[in-house]
Order: C-alpha cells, then structure tokens, then sequence
C-alpha cells in the first residue's frame, strides 16, 4: 500500500484524461439521458400525467442507464494494448485500482448530471424550493452506489468477455433496494410528496428524508466496502 | 411428509375464506427460498476461498432449486393478494421481497448459462454474484418499507393444528429442497465428469 | 549502473530469482507441475517451449498477477504473492503488446509508470528514459500514432522506468522489423552486463539464443531441459528443438 494517493490520483487522472481526448463517454450518455427525458415528457404530457411526478423518476432513469453507459468503458480502457497486465504488475493494491476507477465513474456521473438535471428541470418544469442541498445528497448517495457496483461488475468483464451484455441487468437488480428510497427522497426534494409519508401499515422508518436517506448511506456503505473487498477476485485470473 | 402437511392444513387447519390457505404454501417456500439463498451464499464463499469445484456444484444446484421456490413464493403471493385485495400485486414489503429474490435467481441462473469460457471463470462470476445478491435481500426488506403499505395481512394462525399444519409445511418443503438440491448437484457432478472424459 | 553486482557477493544471499514447487491448474488441467529452479543476478535464460507449455503462465505467476496452487517464486528473497510491493519493484516487462495506453503522450504514458512505481523526480526520469530510447522528438506524440518500432522503444523505456533489476521478455520480438530486432537485443545485452537479470520466451531461437546464456525447455508444465549455453552445442540443440516443436506443430523459426 505504499504511495496509495499517488496511484489513485495517477490512475485517476489517467482515466480521465484518456476519455476526455476519446470523447465517447460524455456525449454518449448525454444523448441517452436526453432520450430519455423526451420520451417521458412526451408521455406524461400526453396522459396529462403530474410533470412532477415523472420528472424526478425520469432523472433516475437516465442516471441509472447512463450511469452504466461509463461503466462498461471504464475498464475498456485498459484492454487495449494488454494494459491491464502493466497496471497489475505494478506494486499497487487492487483497491487502489478500484478506488480509482470508482472515483472516474463519479465524476463521469456527476458531469452527465450537472448537464441533465437543469434539462429535467425545465422541460418538466420542476421547482427546487430552495433545496439544493438535498438534491445535491441524493445525487451524490445515489452515485455512489450506481458506481460502487458497477464498477465492481464492470472490472468483470476482463475475465469473461460475454459478461459485458450481462452488465446492465446484473447492476440494476442489485441497485433495486436503493432505488426506491432513492425515488422517494428526489420526489420529497422536487415537492411531489411530502416529507413525512403518512406510516401506514407496516412502515418502519416511517419514510421521511432524512431516514431515506440514511438508508442510502448504509446501503452505499455496505456496497462499497463488499464490492471493494471482492474486486481482487474479479481483476486477476 | 408432504402430503400428510397439506391434508393436515386443508382438513384441520383451514382459515377461512379458504382461499388463505394458500399461505400454506407460501410461507414454507417463503422460508425454504431464503435458505437456499444462504445455501448459495455459503456455497460462494466456499468457492473463493478453496477453489474447488464442488462447492460451485452445489452453489448452481441451490440456485436452481430456489428459483423454483422463489417462482412459487411469488406465484402463491399473486394468488393470495388476489383472493384478499382483489389486486394481483401490491406494493408491500413482503412482495417486493419475495420478487427481487425472483430477479436475483433468475439473473445467477442466466449469469451461469451464459458466461462463455473455463468453468473456473464461470464459477468465479457467480460466486461473487451470489454473494453481492445475498446482500441484497435483507436491504430490499428494509428498504421496501419506505412504501406506505395499504394491504396487510392481517391474520395469525391462532389453532394448534394450523400451527403444526405450517411446520410440517415448512419442514417438508425443507426436506423436499434438500433432496432436489442433493439430486441436482449429483447430476451437475456426473455432467462434469463426462465433459472432463469427453475433453481428455 | 550495475544493479545487483553486489547482491551476489555471499553465496547465503538470496537468489534474484527462486521458484520453488510451483503447481497450477485451470479447471482440470494442469498448467504446470510442480516447477522449481533458480536464477541469479545477471542471468539471462531461455525459456522455450511449444504453445500450451506453460510458458506464458509461468511468466504470469513470477510478475504477480497469476497465483500459483501452491509453491513460491521469491524475487531477492521476497515472496511475489505476500510482500508483492517489495517483489514488483524489481520486475519490469517487455511483451510483444507494448501495454501503453494510446490516447495518452509518448511523456504522459511514462509518468503514469514513474507514479505506480513511486519514482522519485517523475518529470528528470521522464527526460532520462526519452534520451535513452531516442524518443525525446516523439514526447508529445499519442501512442496511437506511433509505429511498432518506436511503440517497441516506448515500452522499452515503460519498462525501466522504475530501474527494475528483473526484465520478463514475453515474446518480445514478435512483429518485429530486423532494425528493432537488433535495437532490443542492444537493450537486453546493456541490461544483463548491467547486472539484470532476464526471463525470456521467444519463438526465435537464433535471437534468443544471443541474449540468453542458459536454455531451459518447458513441456507440459515441467522442465525436461536446462542447460546453460556454454555447454550447449547450438547448432544441434537448434536442430533437435526444431524437430521436437514440428513433431508437436508449433511454428518455431530458427
């Protein structure tokens, strides 16, 4: 574990620079999200459906979708030219290399979001209310477990070549419990439903925001270290 | 031991209407569902740790088994919801469980049947699969309870014999995976077998 | 510049290279069985053998990143898979895939490598690097638009860039011209009289056989020769390999 920042920053930057001189990321995904958000505008205006309802779910959606559009290049990167090979046999800890690719994936996700959610907001006419620090949290929460998966399955790929079809349904399953109080909580921040949902039932947390999103920092928590423990089985044979 | 829970359950421990009796079957592969999954999760980590091929066998042989499971758990849920609400599915805790356990299943089985190349490699992506999915069935419990669930259950099996009528359920259903799993993972060794003789 | 002149004073010091039982298997077949032997410091061997031997394994699990079933390989006495920082330090390698990203500049490509491998003064071992392999025109250049030649140089320099005392050479001269061809084996005759010490499988026998001063032969997993160079008649040893290699259809140049 010598020189651990050294090597993150080195992968990091690395990656970064390598897909800002590629240019296939970033569009990509923004021509995805934008899709997205057309077609379900489209549809809720058609169904004269509540925008505010679809928007925030729309948001997800094209996080999700895009944010697995990075991931599968993320380690792409290194096939070419055998450079996994040459990044392995240096004295770095596996989960430098994880550590790295995950924080590639966030930042790719939060530069995709820095361009989509203003789009959402104005073609579906949502109000923040002021809440920009919620929204801020559940973007970063969220991406955090979009990324700590899936770069865990992304890194799969180098062992088995066919696995990269697999890669979207495998991560979408997994992230199906954060996702719903993920939804809920962007729903809360965009005003769609109160904060407090009225417990019925056999509510626990009684679904308010903050419970929400403390549950999206337990599953990120639990995620992440997991995905970072076994991300040494995935990257060597 | 099977036959003799459902005559138990139909004939002394019926709740009315008679269409909850359907939870005689639900709860049993509910239980049986989990197990194997833990099964599996077990069966993974054995994998990682050792390398041998056997405990991927039975990682594979468990998968099947709760995948059927899993698909009853969800089928009796549909018809229980149905004859209680009039809906085929509600958003409670206990059906979002019981179909993202489906889905998880559903996609290890589709991870082992499609990964082309060594069977070590295979083994490696479904071990680590099954153990990241297994965590993933207390959190959807958790966090499926963030939905306000209108439908409810709202009964509990009060007499003696509807009590032993559910054990023996669960206790047969239990045996009964045991065996399927025993049985599958003996047909998945003399599958292996042949291919290795096949290949040499 | 001699690397492990001094290493090597004491017979109790600790071998640059000590393979020791090494045993791998994927799936149900075994790879290698149980290999051991020794290399020591400004050593350069010839490690041939037919597709399917167990070459290209062996070099996997010596650099690291393939464990074995069981057995050690320890580099200067440490132990590649437990004290693996110490181990990797010492080893570079050269491959007939030059491992260089192509997006990235001829610079940028090196000072990634000086970064893993911790090198102090990244930008003055940068500049040395280029002049070495007369690459210093080429330094702004993306990797994807140099040719096999100069890829070859800039893997070379990817290599050294930690000053490793170990080269792994894994088919090094593959899609090689004659002209950097004769530029490698330059580079690996500097290397060993330096003090390194080289593992190195190759397809060409007569190039190998220029660097190498020992010949070890790999089949299915075990060493069934291993001779050093001086006590080899080349012009027979060439002969019998090359019959041995068409009697198992491989394609071997001489």
């Amino acid at each position: 574990m010598r020189y651990f920042w050294l090597s993150v920053k080195a992968i990091f930057l690395k990656d970064i620079v390598v897909e800002l001189r590629a240019r296939q990321v970033i569009p990509t995904m923004i021509v995805l999200g934008m899709l997205i958000v057309w077609i379900l505008r489209t549809a809720s205006e058609a169904a004269s459906i509540s925008a505010v309802v679809i928007g925030p779910a729309a948001l997800w959606i094209a996080f999700l979708f895009s944010g697995l559009l990075a991931q599968e290049r993320s380690f792409a990167v290194e096939q070419q030219n055998d450079c996994m090979y040459g990044l392995l046999m240096a004295p770095v800890d596996v989960g430098t290399i994880y550590l790295a690719k995950l924080l590639v994936n966030l930042v790719m996700l939060c530069i995709f979001e820095i361009i989509i959610v203003p789009v959402v907001m104005i073609s579906f006419g949502l109000d923040i209310h002021g809440r920009w620090a919620g929204l801020i949290g559940v973007l970063l929460l969220g991406n955090l477990g979009i990324c700590g998966v899936g770069t865990l399955f992304s890194a799969m790929v180098q062992l088995a070549r066919s696995f990269s079809a697999l890669l979207s349904i495998i991560v979408l399953v997994i992230l199906m419990p954060m996702m719903i109080p993920a939804t809920l909580a962007m729903l809360m921040v965009f005003g769609a439903i109160p904060d407090e949902l009225a417990g019925v039932g056999n509510m626990v947390f009684a679904g308010n925001f903050r419970s929400a999103l403390g549950y999206m920092v337990a599953f990120d928590a639990v995620f992440v270290t997991v995905c970072w423990l076994l991300f040494g089985l995935v990257i060597k044979e | 031991m099977l036959l003799a829970s459902t005559w138990m359950a139909l004939m002394l421990g019926q709740i009315e209407p008679v269409q909850r009796n359907i939870i005689y079957a639900h709860i049993p592969s509910s239980i049986c569902a989990l197990l194997c999954f833990v099964v599996v999760l077990v069966a993974s980590i054995g994998y990682l740790r050792t390398s041998k091929p056997q405990w991927d066998i039975v990682a594979s042989a468990a998968a099947e088994v709760g995948t059927i499971l899993a698909t009853v758990l969800n089928l009796t849920g549909m018809i229980f919801s149905r004859a209680e609400w009039g809906v085929w599915w509600t958003p409670s805790p206990r059906l979002i469980s019981a179909g993202l356990l489906w889905f998880l299943y559903v996609v290890y089985l589709i991870l082992r049947s499609s990964i082309r190349g060594p069977r070590y490699l295979q083994a490696r992506v479904c071990a680590v699969f099954g153990i990241i999915a297994f965590l993933d069935v207390p959190m959807v419990y958790i966090s499926a309870r963030f939905i306000p669930d209108v439908h409810r259950a709202n009964f509990s099996f009060e007499t003696g014999p509807q009590k032993l009528a559910l054990f023996m359920g669960i206790g047969a259903i239990m045996i009964l995976s045991a065996v399927f799993i025993w049985l599958k993972t003996d047909i998945l060794r003399d599958q292996n077998k042949l291919e290795r003789e096949s290949a040499s | 510049m001699n690397i492990a002149a001094d290493r090597n004073k004491a017979d109790d010091l600790p071998k640059a290279i000590r393979i020791a039982g090494v045993c791998k298997t994927f799936g149900q077949r075994a790879v290698l069985n149980n290999l051991s032997f020794n290399m020591d410091a400004a050593e350069a061997v010839f490690l041939c053998g037919i597709n399917g031997a167990g070459k290209s394994t062996l070099l996997r699990i010596v650099s690291g990143i393939l464990s074995p079933d069981s057995g050690s390989v320890k580099i200067y006495g440490h132990d590649i898979h437990r004290n693996p920082d110490t181990a990797k330090s010492q080893l570079g390698i050269i491959s007939h895939k030059s491992m260089v990203y192509p997006d990235l500049t001829v610079s940028e490509n090196l000072l990634f490598f000086a970064a893993l491998y911790g090198v102090p003064d990244r930008l003055r071992r940068v500049d040395e690097l280029l002049e070495d392999v007369a690459l210093s025109a080429y330094r702004y250049d993306r990797a994807a638009i140099l040719s096999r030649g100069l890829l070859q140089r800039l893997s070379i320099a990817r290599a050294m860039v930690h000053k490793p005392s170990i080269l792994l050479a894994d088919e090094p001269f593959t899609g090689l011209d004659t002209q950097a061809c004769q530029y490698l084996v330059a580079v690996f005759d500097r290397f060993t009289n330096n003090g390194g010490t080289i593992i190195m499988t190759s397809h060409d026998l007569g190039l190998a056989l220029r660097n190498c001063g020992r010949v070890m032969v790999l089949d299915k997993g075990r060493i069934i020769f291993d001779q050093a160079k001086a006590a080899l008649d080349i012009a027979g040893f060439s002969q019998d390999y090359l019959s041995y290699a068409r009697n198992n259809e491989c394609g071997i140049s001489g």
